[in-house]
């Protein structure tokens, strides 16, 4: 029994490890520089017209395009938030390298998560049966 | 044109070679012989042969620039430098196919000579299965990849190779990738023949242990090769960027590395032989899927050659039949010889290599589900979604924390059972991961409690790895690949957290500064080289001592096929990287140019190095044994 307690203490940490991880990276964002934050907006999202690049690294004509815009809606103040959502109305959701969770993207992040509590799960029967 | 000619031939005799086995080893089979007969051996090392002879045929046709072969044509041509004339073999689908057969071949041939006190059953089947392959890929390359088309006209010109790809580092990349990638078909063959044998037991693990350590040793180097080329050659200075198609190369690397430690406990305790045997399949199904998902075109990327349905479906059909085929044999040998004899105790060393394949797995499926989901619901909904960077840092780097504490106390762990004693020293440890980890935190300026949470952990598997020296029985091995992993993700995290970076587009004369450094553009000098033009830039930066350091970036524009790439100019020193890059502007006189620091970059390969050479001594110890 001690050992249960234990495991459902550990999961308990897990999960505020995740909180914590999903929470501090919104702060961290908003409390950098304009210069800092177009970069952190441009890393997340797709050159359209590259192979594989961020528009932060790429030097094509669009993704130049794209930072200027960027930088100028955040002198606007404009906040990153409404900058996603107008460029994936624009653009589809095809745009930001970060998925989001939504209706469609709800497995994508569930299930590599429901994996891992199922193998913990047969792990601790495997290992607590003599208990 | 009669080297083509002699290259497809060989190709066809050595899948003539390959029925010849696969009907032989039947024949065997059933007889029940007891020793593998020199036939059987001879006609492996034939078929090795022919594909030699058709693979030396390719680079030879490449070398004399052979433009009535149709893969020559498409990429090469005169002006290429040698050494790009030999690389340009495999890059390109075709060419790499033939590389892939040729370490398939030779991976069974090493096996024969490898397993020589094996039971011979084992080793028949063995060969048995790893023909099924074989004749898959023959059939493949001779159906919808040959690489000695012939055109007519013949060209009196190439059309090149894609100027990234003429790199050293990528010119060897693929033959070391190979290596791992494809060096897990034998695992999955043997482990297919242990299971019908019922031959899953210790000695059984010590003969795949090389293996598995031979495959997981060139993938990782296959790796490192390809991200020191992204970093240089791409010019972003970033080295990973959880793009498709090297997740691809990362998932068999994982499941490797589960199965490494796996196959130790059933070496020591034959514990988890099930386990060990799905694993296996898994690794190999990986490479397969990663095959498929590369050369069907499905992702786009440098290495998607050609995008062609009917060698996606191909691959797709077989792997199907592999994993059903592999399915069905476990299904029905699973329990015959499986017998759960030891219980597990909660505190050993089974215990922890069960939690290091629990959260191994996990990333796995991270990769895996975050590969794989944009394309099913880009099929099923016709929805594009961008799975990239933040999916895998949200979901990976919280596990890390607990998977290196794991780590860190597995090592300590003993078999069956242990007896936790926390003494002076295991406090001393902690105290000098709180105190190091405090200061980095600080040195960085970063007041990120998950940071901190991340840098404790990573320390504290690099004290434990480290205090493991003082041991009286080194496990050379686990030390030097635990202490390289550490080091890696120290790295790696205060590479992303302090990079620093300024874009400025600027003329001859003009200079910038970043942080306490002054750069200058001195000047631009337009070189000719035989196969592309070169405008070099010349800068010159003043560090925070006031010390000069030049860097000179180019852009190349190449003649064949015409295209601008960059090359950036890096100076490395042991605590940062000045990287820097320049791109033209059109129509004007100014350069884009792209100054970076990046700090501890020299770390991230070195330590990459370190967890290979923890590899080296697992396999050369293991000789050792057997020499006793």
């Amino acid at each position: 029994m001690f050992m249960k307690s234990k495991i459902l203490q550990t999961i308990k940490i897990l999960i505020i490890f995740i909180l914590i991880s999903f929470n501090l990276k919104n702060i961290a964002i908003a409390l950098t520089f304009p210069e800092e934050q177009t970069i952190n907006i441009t890393k997340n999202l797709r050159c359209l017209i590259c192979q594989g690049q961020t528009i932060h690294e790429s030097n094509s004509d669009f993704a130049e395009s794209m930072k200027k815009y960027i930088k100028g809606e955040l002198e606007n103040g404009k906040t990153d938030e409404e900058i996603f959502s107008s460029l994936v109305e624009k653009y589809g959701q095809w745009i930001v390298y970060d998925p989001g969770i939504s209706r469609n993207t709800l497995l994508l992040w569930a299930l590599p998560l429901l994996l891992f509590l199922v193998g913990g799960a047969i792990i601790g029967k495997r290992i607590l049966k003599k208990i | 044109m009669i080297i083509s000619q002699l290259g497809y031939y060989s190709l066809i005799f050595g899948l003539l070679t390959s029925i010849l086995i696969f009907f032989n080893s039947s024949i065997q089979i059933k007889k029940n012989n007891s020793v593998i007969s020199n036939k059987t051996t001879g006609l492996i090392g034939f078929q090795f042969f022919f594909v030699i002879i058709s693979f030396i045929s390719l680079i030879y046709s490449f070398i004399i620039s052979d433009f009535s072969n149709e893969t020559v044509y498409n990429n090469s041509h005169t002006t290429k430098p040698l050494f790009y004339k030999i690389t340009g073999t495999w890059g390109n689908h075709e060419g790499s196919l033939l590389l892939w057969l040729l370490v398939l071949t030779g991976v069974l041939l090493g096996f024969i000579f490898k397993s020589k006190n094996e039971p011979n059953n084992y080793r028949q089947l063995t060969i048995l299965f790893h023909q099924i392959i074989v004749i898959g890929f023959f059939v493949f390359i001779l159906k919808t990849s040959n690489p000695f088309n012939e055109i007519f006209p013949v060209a009196t010109e190439g059309l090149g190779l894609n100027p990234i790809l003429q790199d050293p580092a990528l010119g060897i990349h693929p033959p070391i990738l190979y290596l791992g990638y494809v060096g897990t078909s034998i695992i999955f063959s043997a482990a297919l023949a242990s299971m019908i044998c019922s031959h899953v037991n210790k000695s059984w693990a010590k003969e795949i242990k090389f293996w598995i350590l031979f495959s997981w040793f060139f993938l990782t180097g296959g790796i490192l090769l390809g991200s020191i080329w992204a970093y240089y050659e791409l010019g972003w200075g970033g080295f990973w960027f959880w793009d498709p198609v090297e997740n691809v190369s990362l998932m068999p690397w994982l499941s490797l590395t589960a199965l490494l430690h796996c196959v130790v406990t059933l070496e020591k305790r034959e514990l988890f032989k099930n386990w060990t045997i799905v694993l296996c399949i898994i690794t190999f199904a990986l490479s397969m899927a990663g095959t498929f998902l590369v050369r069907s075109g499905i992702l786009n990327s440098v290495h998607t050659f050609a995008n062609d349905p009917s060698r996606g479906i191909y691959i797709l059909t077989f792997l199907l039949v592999l994993v059903l085929l592999s399915f069905v044999v476990f299904v029905i040998y699973e329990n015959k010889n499986f017998v759960q004899k030891s219980e597990i105790f909660a505190w050993s060393k089974e215990t922890s290599i069960l939690i290091n394949n629990w959260f191994i797995l996990y990333f796995l499926s991270v990769v895996l589900i975050g590969t794989i989901y944009p394309i099913f619901l880009d099929v099923i909904l016709d929805e594009q979604i961008s799975v990239g960077p933040p999916f895998y840092n949200k979901l990976i780097l919280p596990f890390l924390i607990p998977f290196v504490l794991f780590m860190s106390i597995g090592p300590s762990m003993k078999w069956i059972k242990t007896n936790i004693k926390i003494g002076v020293k295991s406090f001393f440890i902690i105290m000098v991961t709180l105190i190091l980890s405090f200061v980095t935190i600080y040195y960085i300026g970063s007041k990120n409690i998950f940071l901190l949470l991340l840098f404790i952990g990573f320390f504290y598997l690099l004290l434990k790895s480290l205090d493991q020296l003082r041991q009286k029985t080194k496990n050379f091995a686990q030390i030097f690949s635990h202490t390289g992993f550490s080091l890696l993700l120290i790295s790696i995290l205060l590479n992303s957290f302090s990079s620093n970076e300024i874009i400025r587009n600027i003329q001859v004369g003009e200079s910038f500064s970043l942080k306490n450094e002054k750069i200058l553009f001195q000047k631009i000098l337009v070189e000719k080289e035989k196969n592309y033009e070169s405008i070099i830039g010349f800068f010159e930066i003043l560090d925070e001592k006031n010390k000069i350091i030049n860097l000179h970036p180019e852009i190349r524009i190449y003649n064949e096929p015409e295209m601008a790439t960059s090359e950036a100019s890096i100076k490395t020193s042991l605590f940062k990287d000045r990287f820097i890059t320049i791109n033209l502007i059109k129509d004007q006189n100014f350069f884009n140019v792209r100054y970076q620091h990046k700090p501890f970059m020299i770390w991230v390969w070195i330590s990459t190095l370190i967890i290979m050479l923890g590899g080296l001594f697992a396999i050369f110890r293991k000789n050792k044994e057997v020499n006793i």
